[in-house]
């Protein structure tokens, strides 16, 4: 899909052109403007015609979602009867990724990450078991699997990665994404039992194996914190 | 140990290497973004108990602070502020002092004090949590803001600064606070408590308030008494 | 006047430099620092125009006021020399100084930093009330009687021009200002009620003729929204 992101690396647009027949998907209310034919729905699930499995993870995801706060988990799909221009933006500051998934590549992503995708993309919901009940902004993961597609995903802050090959630890809140073979482990920061509650580090995921790791440098739990104190 | 500051100027990280076994970072607590897995964290109550208590009370800073330590050179860390903003680092050379406001403190060398009680450090920010810090020791000392980080040169006829958005300053100047315009435009104007500097030295300003965006997001905020739980309209608003 | 942006786009901060006795008219809460030979003073908003007496200043301000802009507004004069003033807005984003023309700007009200003398505010009511989803956001109209005469104005994001050439549908919380000559109405942004709402899509703007609309790329609202659902209820 022909496409352009602009104000990067701070506060990246995208802008696509939407061809009739051709459908683009994006995070519910990312949607800055539009040519004025372009129609909109509302779903839950990026691909057209989910499995009941899908539609149900979705669900599920976005009733948790609700609990825990953060982003709603509904999409937009657009299409449109003429030639057209949509331009989205995703909530917080950081850059727009663009990655082109072919052949079943995947990348898995924090779920607040995703932004759109367009073409031959399939993305499930995948609960993050413990990291999920207590790390607001991580609850969830979306894998994302490319068979043709484009997939774009956002950083809150800017985007660095680190190729893993062994071990690394990374702040929970500050995981986008990762593909190859990687598997995480949920830990706490150490220092002990005071280490946990006291330290801020509340919890890290430890990265083993060879792959790359997509991390922001700013992160949403983190700056609610230093927020907090600072409420009238 | 040696460090670069990367993503200048909006979304600052800075990436520390230890050169040295036994090397050790104090840091914030919360301001670790990713470090190697070897790194040993220890947390502890800077300065004891009462020094602590008396930091959180007025400081702004968390009572806790991480010291990581190196086993061996080469290993990394990663520190940022949870702004978004820039940072700045000085190397502290064991006899400059530096002040620095409270919330602005990301990370430093275990041989660096932070005192709050130095003459003319009260009075910068009445009835809030923040406070003035006078920094001295010898090392690194990793400072964070809200927004981009302003330096003024300020010469004898002297610079006013809205002191929410001061991050530091140079030893050596002169200060006075006071309020602009008298008490009508402090609690109308807009400006509040400000900072008449003059001499000779450096004032560094953030170019947002964190106040600001506290009182911008406040009414956001759920209310008490109103229950998350709801029916399916709940759930997507 | 002299106007350089600095920190662009992100941590943007407006350097004025005035010639001595010039004035500018500042939003309160909007100055960060000042040379020391600046002059602060805090009046009724709109002090600048003739609009009889006490109580047509009055029904300004309050006009003001409920376009989410403060009640009172800061004049700062240099005194005795050439002055300089550091200028910022709240949230993260760029500024951009636009000139006034007689046909005048429309701005959305949270993005009004400041302004030369000659400059005209007027709050707008009346179906404007619809226009955002959020409440206390309302429009204004800003126009001036001679050349010269500028609005510095501030963003959530990167500004983006674009020509409307035609038409042209834009969220609203997404609006910086656009040309006053532009017609426009505000609609939900899909078909029906409930898709709009799930699509978190509240209100959009479509506007038709030709002119300039700036827009910002973030929105306040959304942005505002998800981080006050991460923090614990608030008491007041």
């Amino acid at each position: 899909m022909n496409h352009q992101i602009t104000h990067d690396p701070a506060f990246s647009m995208l802008r696509v052109d939407l061809q009739p027949g051709e459908v683009f998907v994006s995070e519910a209310g990312a949607m800055a403007a539009m040519s004025s034919h372009v129609e909109l729905e509302a779903k839950l699930t990026v691909q057209q015609n989910p499995g009941i499995g899908t539609t149900l993870g979705a669900l599920f995801a976005a009733v948790i979602r609700k609990y825990l706060g953060g982003e709603s988990f509904f999409v937009t799909h657009y299409s449109t009867p003429y030639p057209a221009s949509v331009w989205v933006a995703p909530t917080v500051s950081g850059s727009i990724v663009h990655r082109r998934l072919e052949g079943g590549q995947t990348i898995t992503l924090s779920a607040g990450a995703y932004v759109a995708s367009a073409g031959n993309i399939e993305c499930i919901v995948k609960y993050g078991g413990l990291r999920g009940i207590l790390a607001k902004e991580g609850a969830f993961f979306l894998k994302c699997i490319g068979n043709g597609g484009d997939l774009w995903f956002n950083s809150f802050g800017g985007v660095d990665f680190i190729d893993v090959d062994g071990t690394y630890v990374v702040d929970n809140g500050h995981i986008v994404g990762w593909e190859g073979d990687l598997e995480f482990d949920i830990k706490t920061a150490g220092g002990g039992f005071m280490g946990f509650f006291a330290s801020g580090e509340g919890l890290v995921c430890e990265f083993k194996g060879r792959g790359r790791l997509y991390i922001q440098s700013r992160n949403l739990g983190s700056m609610t914190g230093w927020l907090l104190p600072l409420m009238p | 140990m040696h460090y670069e500051i990367r993503q200048r100027p909006n979304f600052s990280i800075a990436l520390v290497t230890f050169d040295a076994p036994g090397e050790e970072l104090v840091v914030e607590a919360a301001a670790m973004v990713a470090k190697d897995s070897a790194l040993v964290m220890k947390t502890s109550m800077r300065g004891g108990l009462l020094g602590a208590a008396k930091r959180k009370m007025l400081g702004g800073e968390s009572l806790f602070q991480n010291t990581f330590t190196a086993s061996k050179a080469g290993e990394t860390i990663w520190v940022a502020p949870a702004a978004e903003g820039d940072m700045l680092a000085f190397d502290m050379d064991g006899v400059q002092p530096v002040y620095i406001s409270s919330g602005n403190y990301i990370a430093s060398s275990p041989d660096i004090v932070l005192d709050s009680s130095f003459q003319g450090g009260k009075g910068f920010f009445s009835g809030t949590s923040l406070f003035m810090l006078e920094a001295k020791g010898r090392g690194p000392l990793f400072i964070g803001s809200y927004g981009g980080i302003h330096p003024i040169q300020v010469g004898p006829e002297g610079y006013i600064v809205d002191n929410y958005h001061i991050v530091a300053f140079t030893g050596g100047l002169q200060y006075n606070v006071k309020r602009v315009g008298g008490m009508k435009s402090m609690f109308l104007g807009g400006e509040g408590l400000v900072c008449h500097f003059h001499g000779q030295g450096t004032v560094w300003v953030a170019t947002r308030g964190a106040a600001a965006l506290a009182r911008f997001i406040n009414p956001f905020r759920p209310t008490e008494g109103k229950s998350k739980s709801g029916g399916l309209l709940d759930m997507v608003s | 006047m002299q106007c350089e942006l600095l920190y662009q786009p992100v941590s943007t901060m407006a350097q004025i430099r005035l010639n001595a006795g010039e004035q500018f008219l500042v939003e309160p809460g909007a100055m960060i620092g000042m040379s020391a030979n600046m002059d602060m003073r805090t009046g009724l908003a709109s002090s600048n125009q003739g609009g009889g007496g006490l109580l047509g200043k009055l029904a300004t301000a309050a006009g003001r006021m409920l376009t989410g802009e403060s009640f009172f507004q800061n004049t700062y004069t240099a005194q005795n020399g050439p002055g300089e003033l550091l200028l910022a807005h709240t949230l993260p984003g760029d500024m951009a100084m636009l000139e006034v023309g007689q046909q005048g700007l429309k701005l959305q009200s949270t993005a009004f930093v400041a302004s030369t003398t000659g400059v005209n505010i007027q709050a707008e009511f009346g179906g404007a009330k619809t226009f955002f989803a959020s409440e206390g956001l309302f429009l204004i109209s800003a126009t001036a009687q001679r050349a010269g005469e500028h609005l510095l104005v501030g963003a959530f994001g990167g500004i983006q021009e674009f020509q409307c050439d035609g038409s042209l549908v834009i969220d609203t919380g997404h609006l910086v200002a656009w040309d006053a000559n532009l017609s426009f109405n505000v609609t939900k942004a899909a078909g029906g009620w409930i898709s709009s709402y799930l699509s978190g899509e509240g209100l959009v703007c479509k506007f038709n003729g030709q002119g300039r609309i700036w827009m910002q790329t973030r929105n306040p609202q959304e942005y505002g929204t998800l981080i006050g659902s991460l923090l614990p209820p608030r008491t007041n």
